[in-house]
Formats: structure tokens, sequence, C-alpha cells
């Protein structure tokens, strides 16, 4: 279980965030959405330690995130899957999985932890060897998230998986990732702009309007109510 | 043409000291993307304190191992106390504090260890081979030198390609904010970063030290050399760097043979800001423009 309550965050005196309280239990998808701008990515960034918050409490269990480096909080279960894909172009595919569970003291899972990440997205297994720069953008999303479900996260964050992905192909990476939450109990957090999308795979939704949760509901209803998704989701 | 082959051992040798310097210079660059101007001084202090440690009746060889160790140490520790607080700040900050390193190294070494030119010893014999009565025009020294900068590379290259502290540093170097939400502790990586690149600098400090001799800014003219060859190699990468460090000694040695010895290390700075005008992204990387 991921709860965040009463997040605040401001950079210099411009608040990106404000108030923001959630929460993500075990084996389900909460969908955040919202136009540009609206928080989404800081959300995140602040869940991960990147940004550190005014006020306000992230707690992963029992553990409290908010304080921690990012480092720590990795190490504590959170998992994330950057804007962009985050993967370092300069390593190889192996090299990018590899990171991904480089703080675990068991290397023999780690190992195990790997050949799964291939399982689940086989197309890698083919360019393990190759630099990551020379990835397709539906790769670099596949080697992201494969990334970091190496480290066997309780939660996982995902930051724009859509971006830059065809349909068919996004459709394909957000099936297996639907299997992968029930099967190991992830609480995940997907931000998209691709409401359509996000909605399709998460059971619950936030709407984010600047910084602030404008709107919450399961996502089925959200999808399925025109008034609610032509007023707040312009599909 | 025996002269020439005279020259080039002795170009080879000296460039291999400039390429122990050139890829500290690259490590510390790729790893925080600060020049690290002090790397002459802080061999030139790491080689007074084998010195020291020699001349109290220590093997030679506890000396190069202290020396290296200090290096590490030195290294390390600029890096947790002085650069750490400027890393998020303007690239300007970080120039200015490692010549205010160079600077202050500079300093103090007359206040600690005297200011005038100290002999250092070798080793191995300096004079040339024999074999047979002829000269192999090479010296057990030169070889010493060689061999162990090409160790020193290819442990260098071992650890960061092979082993899974490598990987760390090299994700910490790549992309640090990537890397800390892996997991990786990035402070450690370029604290350890530093400090190996600082050894490698102390390593060139002693093999430099028996030709050009200690004193306090004895490492500066070596600085330059390997700063030249890095560029040339175009910063980024660890190959180009030992390519251009090696390529400045052989042209160094050239100019000093056959125009004359005074004008050798003008040929360094020649080449220099040559290299800087004419293609500051150096011979071996492509793109993307840097400021210097």
């Amino acid at each position: 279980m991921l709860e965040i309550s009463d997040l605040t965050v401001a950079y210099g005196g411009v608040i990106a965030l404000e108030n923001v309280s959630l929460s993500v239990p075990e084996g389900s998808i909460t969908a955040v959405l919202g136009a540009n701008g609206a928080g989404k990515t800081t959300l995140v960034r602040t869940i991960s330690g990147l940004i550190k918050p005014r006020h306000g409490s992230v707690m992963l269990g029992t553990q409290q995130l908010v304080g921690r480096s990012p480092e720590a909080i990795a190490r504590l279960g959170v998992g994330h899957v950057p804007e962009g894909h985050g993967i370092v172009s300069e390593l190889t595919v192996d090299e990018n999985l590899r990171l991904g569970g480089l703080w675990r003291r068991d290397r023999a899972d780690q190992r195990v932890a790997i050949e799964e990440a291939y399982e689940l997205f086989p197309p890698l297994r083919v360019r393990r060897a190759v630099h990551a720069s020379n990835l397709s953008g539906g790769e670099r999303q596949m080697l992201s998230i494969g990334r970091a479900m190496v480290a066997r996260p309780t939660a996982l964050l995902l930051d724009e998986p859509s971006l830059g992905l065809a349909g068919g192909l996004l459709a394909q990476i957000m099936q297996r990732l639907v299997a992968l939450v029930t099967e190991r109990k992830l609480s995940v957090l997907l931000i998209e702009q691709n409401a359509r999308s996000a909605l399709s795979v998460a059971d619950q939704a936030v709407v984010l309007s600047l910084g602030k949760v404008e709107l919450r509901d399961r996502a089925d209803r959200l999808a399925g109510d025109d008034a609610l998704r032509h007023a707040y989701l312009g599909f | 043409m025996h002269l020439f082959l005279i020259y080039t051992v002795d170009g080879i040798t000296n460039g291999m000291v400039y390429a122990a310097v050139a890829l500290a210079l690259v490590m510390i660059w790729r790893a925080t993307r600060i020049i690290n101007y002090a790397q002459g001084a802080m061999a030139m202090f790491t080689t007074y304190i084998a010195l020291i440690v020699i001349r109290h009746g220590a093997p030679y060889w506890l000396g190069f191992v202290v020396a290296l160790a200090t290096g590490l140490v030195i290294g390390a520790v600029t890096e947790r106390v002085l650069v750490r607080p400027v890393e998020s700040r303007p690239p300007l900050n970080a120039v200015i504090l490692s010549l205010g390193v160079l600077i202050l190294l500079e300093a103090i070494a007359p206040m600690l260890f005297g200011g005038q030119t100290q002999s250092f010893p070798v080793p191995v014999s300096n004079t040339d081979l024999l074999v047979g009565g002829t000269s192999l025009d090479i010296s057990p020294f030169a070889l010493f030198t060689i061999g162990a900068v090409l160790i020193a590379m290819l442990l260098l290259f071992l650890v960061f390609q092979r082993t899974t502290l490598g990987l760390r540093m090299r994700a910490a170097a790549f992309n640090p904010e990537i890397a800390r939400i892996l997991g990786i502790r990035v402070g450690r990586m370029l604290t350890l970063g530093w400090g190996l690149a600082a050894l490698l600098g102390a390593l060139a400090g002693m093999l430099a030290a028996p030709s050009v001799y200690l004193y306090p800014s004895n490492m500066d003219e070596v600085l330059v050399f390997g700063f030249t060859g890095a560029i040339i190699g175009g910063l980024e990468s660890p190959v180009g760097a030992v390519a251009g460090a090696v390529g400045v000694g052989l042209a160094l040695s050239y100019v000093s043979g056959y125009v004359g010895s005074d004008l050798a290390p003008l040929g360094g700075f020649a080449i220099l800001i040559v290299v800087l005008m004419l293609r500051p992204q150096g011979l071996f990387s492509f793109g993307r423009q840097r400021q210097v």
C-alpha cells in the first residue's frame, strides 16, 4: 500500500502540488490524469525522493518515505519508470537491467529477476548486448519497466509510459503490466496524459488540476461517464 | 634514423606519464563535469610524501605504495569536502574551486617540504639497456614507466567494464539521477572516482619526478601536456585521452630533439591552443560542443 497524504510541493514560491492525498492499494493501479503542468511528474518525483516536499507524508507500508534520499527510497521497494524512459543510453541492455538490482544482496535472485525481465519482454533478449541508444521507443519503455522490476519493488511509479509509443505496442506493454500487478501484488501509480489508455487498465483514477486533486473515482466509472470525461479529460 | 628512434622512445615514455594525467582528468570530467586543474598539484603533494618515506630509509616501493594510497585519500577527501558543495552550482564555481586547490597546494608545499628543487630516486636503472655491447635506447626505468601506466590502465578498464562496482560508477557518471532512483549511492561513487583519478595522478607524479625533479610546481607542465592530450581525445574518451597524450609526448620529443629543447613546452602550449581553436570538441568525439 502506497499512501500519500497532504502532500504539498513548491518550486520557490510557486505551488506545484497542494495537499494531495491518495492511496494505491496492493495489487491495483491508480491512474493520475491531468493536463501538462498539473503536477503529475512532480508527484512521482516527490515520491521517489528527487524533490523535497514542503509538507505531507508518503508511506510505503509502514515506512515514511519523505525525508529519505532517492537511493534509500529505491531500496525500500519503490520502482520508478521515469518520464522519457530514463534508460542509460551509454550502457548495454543487459547492463541497464543489471543496474536495476545492483544494491540487492541476493545475487542468485538478482540473476533470476533479470531472466524474468527478459521473459516479460522477449524483444529485449535479442538485443541484450546492444547499446541502449540503439533501441526503439517501445524497446526503451520495455527496458525501463523491466529494469524497475528487477529490483522486485512493491510500488511502481510509471511516468507517461505511453509517450512516443504506437497504440498497439502500448496496449501490449500495458497488458503485461496488468498481469504483473496482480501476480506481484504491486501498488502502481500510473501517470498519464493519454487518459483513454490509462483508464482502460487502471482500477481507480485521480484527476490533477493545477496541483490539486480535482476528482477521484473508479476508473471504469470515469471512463463510462460522458459528462465527466468531457469536462476533465477532453475525450 | 637512430636519433628518430631515440626521440620516439622518449616521446612514448613521457607520453605515458601524460596519459596517466589525461586519463585522470577524463575520469573526473566524466564523473563530475569538472576539469581538475589541481590534478598535477595533488600528484606533487603525494610525490613529496613518498620522498619523505624514502628519505626515512624505507624502500622505494613502500614510498610508491604510500604515494598511491595518499593520492586515493586526497582525491576522495577533495571530492567529499570541497567538490560536493559546488556540484549543483554553475560550472564556473567548480573551475575556480579546482584552481583554488591548485594554488593552495602549491603554496602549502614549500612550507611543509621546503621550496628547493630535489632529486627523486628511481627504482630501477635510468641508463639505457645494453645487449651485447649495443644500446637498446631504452632504460629499465622507461620500461617500468610504460609498463606501470599500461597496467594501471588495464586494471581501471577491468574495474569499470567487468565489475558491478564499475557498472555502478559508470551509471553514476553517465546519469546520476537515474542511478539514484535505481538505488545506487551516487555520492560514494563520485568520491571513489575522484580517489581513483588522484591515485592515477599520484602514479604520474612518481614517474615524472626523476626527470622533472621535485619542487612545488614540478607537475605544472605535465598537467598542461596531459590536459592537451585529454582535450585532443575529446575529454569524454579514455582511449582518446591516452592516444592524445602519447601523441603530445611524441610531438614534444621531436620538437625538443630536432628543433631545440627550449621550445618543447612552447610546442605543448601551441598544440593546445590550435586544438582548442580548431576542434574544441576533440579529435575523438562527435557533435556536442563543449564550453571550456
